[in-house]
């Protein structure tokens, strides 16, 4: 910012970032949002409601915990540190993410409204693509890339809200099922390390037990527990395996 | 709890908790080894967190889900790993394997 020649950015980047959005991950992500639609439908959450968690959330773990919480009635406090407990992955993202997209001696409030924007999809997306990006462009294109994103994901999971009330309900089921077999997943692909398998797999185990015994608290309790176990059992013994 | 209606609540318990994550990391840029033990810790919480809501999202079903088989579902997650691992890693591929496997199962099953 002090700098006297301070790069700045190419707002052009905008329109590149618009048209980028239209693509496999995109269309997978829209998919994922019909279910998410249909989900909501299904538990009775509203769907403007549903549309703020999107623009306000913007990350599905933490809004199908969201509303899947609030219509049982949990204390906001512990909605609260379950959604942060899904949410707290966005932080090695945002920070791989945005330490591309950065250009030094450019102001850095940018940064801060494209933080918001940092999810699982733009991350793969970024990874594809952004070294083919002009640097002083890359900020810009992922601002219009997660404006984007967003916007049609309001459209996708309005359909599916409407779709789960007028489908047969074999396939009405079909869509909201979408929900966790996509989550299930992108888990098991996102895992790297021996002990990411040892979480999923002791998270499954833990949670009906949890859901049983601590129906308020068994989200936390079985990530907590399931997630410290795997960590300190399969400790790893690595460094510098981030692609 | 309700005090705050559905939208103060997206705010104080949706965005404020979700954003903090994104607002450090900006701050963090640089300064922040994202593989220290911490953040490795924190992550395998949110992975088993994650799990456990898919197999609450299955096991202890609301709505539409509370008519389906489960048998059907827990076969369609497996499907939909077993895919993932054994067919190159495709998301896409292995979503729509479980999807397919559990509408089958549903058509056949109920």
């Amino acid at each position: 910012m002090d700098d006297e020649r301070a790069e700045s950015y190419d707002w052009r980047g905008l329109a590149d970032g618009v048209r980028g959005a239209v693509c496999l991950a995109g269309l997978v992500m829209g998919c994922s949002f019909i279910g998410f639609g249909a989900f909501l439908k299904s538990i009775g959450f509203g769907l403007i409601p549903g549309l703020f968690t999107i623009s306000f959330i913007w990350a599905l773990p933490g809004q199908v915990v969201f509303a899947d919480m609030w219509r049982k009635d949990a204390e906001l406090s512990v909605i609260a540190l379950a959604v942060s407990v899904t949410a707290v992955r966005l932080l090695p993202i945002a920070i791989v993410v945005l330490s591309k997209a950065r250009l030094k001696g450019a102001p850095r409030w940018p940064l801060f409204v494209v933080a918001h924007f940092t999810a699982v999809t733009i991350w793969l997306l970024t990874n594809q693509k952004i070294e083919t990006i002009d640097p002083r462009r890359r900020l810009p294109w992922m601002m219009g890339l997660g404006v984007t994103l967003m916007t049609a994901m309001f459209g996708f999971t309005s359909a599916g809200y409407y779709l789960a009330d007028s489908l047969p309900s074999a396939l009405a089921r079909t869509l909201v099922f979408f929900t966790p077999a996509f989550f299930m997943v992108t888990l098991v692909s996102g895992a790297r390390w021996r002990f990411d398998y040892w979480s999923i797999a002791l998270g499954a185990a833990i949670g009906p037990l949890a859901t049983y015994l601590w129906p308020r608290f068994d989200l936390l309790i079985a990530g907590v527990v399931g997630g410290t176990v795997a960590f300190v059992l399969v400790r790893p013994k690595r460094r510098g395996l981030l692609p | 709890m309700n005090a705050l209606g559905v939208y103060g609540a997206i705010l104080v318990a949706g965005f404020a908790v979700t954003y903090v994550w994104r607002f450090l990391a900006v701050l963090a840029i640089g300064k922040l080894d994202a593989e220290s033990d911490l953040l490795l810790w924190v992550r395998s919480v949110a992975t088993a967190l994650v799990a456990a809501l898919v197999m609450r999202l299955v096991t202890a079903p609301a709505g539409l889900l509370a008519a389906a088989s489960l048998p059907g579902m827990l076969g369609a997650l497996a499907v939909g790993v077993v895919t993932l691992l054994y067919a190159g890693r495709r998301v896409e591929l292995a979503t729509a394997a479980a999807i397919v496997t559990y509408f089958l199962a549903d058509i056949i099953l109920r």
